[in-house]
């Protein structure tokens, strides 16, 4: 996946493009295989979760999310979590700047 | 000969996967199955809100929502229904979803705002044809709402 966390003034501002065919039920159906989508992303700072959201098969493929969150973080490291319909997990981590 | 056997069992058990639960904000998709079934009337092409308001009952408990306190930013017209991005914001929410009227289901996301979190969220949806985009935020307990119609040329659910 890849990331993008910029800080300034107290706000960090996160762009996450993750990879995954988010591969609805109907889709599934048409294409004869399995319907998968991520069910959930979080992303933390340390312990501190700054995003979570539960997710769909509405999502469009290679999800693209942007969100923001205040503290000083600079330096620190934003950790991406998302797990999909399959139970399959995936991290993505990058340092904001 | 000596045979010295080193018990690496105690490991073996450690090495189980243990997600730490002290932090993680609510998955709705476990704590309301319901609300990721309820489907939008398959004979309305779109224009019925009923399924809308049905999931919106089934996440939140209730359907009373009053419009406003909620900014919505989706395309009139959305060229690739594969991909339409859409922005919602919402200062003082605790919680915010997205459904629309278009697809076999209604519900779309659900957005957990976090201590340090700030209530804007953008994101990229499928629509399998046009129809209202609803943007539902939680505040003080009181839900609030903004409705944006996206007309849909090419449907984006691999249609």
């Amino acid at each position: 996946m890849r990331i993008k966390a910029k800080l300034k003034d107290g706000v960090t501002t996160a762009k996450v493009m993750a990879k995954h065919p988010m591969m609805s039920y109907d889709e599934a159906k048409k294409k004869k295989k399995e319907a998968n989508f991520i069910t959930h992303i979080t992303a933390k700072v340390g312990d501190e979760v700054v995003y979570d959201a539960s997710t769909s098969q509405f999502l469009s493929k290679n999800p693209y999310i942007k969100f923001a969150f205040k503290g000083e973080n600079k330096g620190k490291e934003l950790v991406i979590t998302w797990v999909d319909l399959s139970g399959k997990s995936k991290t993505g981590k990058k340092k904001i700047k | 000969m000596e045979r010295r056997k080193f018990l690496g069992l105690g490991v073996a058990l450690f090495a189980a996967s243990v997600v730490p639960a002290s932090l993680m904000a609510e998955d709705f998709r476990k704590s309301k199955p319901n609300a990721w079934t309820t489907k939008n009337p398959a004979d309305k092409k779109g224009e019925s809100l009923d399924g809308v308001n049905a999931a919106i009952k089934e996440l939140f408990g209730t359907d009373k929502v009053e419009v406003g306190n909620v900014k919505l930013k989706a395309p009139d017209i959305a060229e690739n229904g594969a991909v339409i991005p859409v922005t919602v914001k919402s200062d003082k929410a605790t919680k915010i979803a997205i459904f629309q009227s278009a697809n076999p289901e209604a519900l779309v996301a659900v957005f957990d705002v976090p201590k340090n979190g700030i209530p804007e969220y953008s994101m990229r949806i499928k629509m399998s044809q046009t129809g209202t985009v609803v943007a539902v935020a939680q505040i003080d307990g009181k839900l609030y709402k903004a409705e944006k119609v996206v007309k849909v040329t090419i449907g984006g659910c691999g249609g």
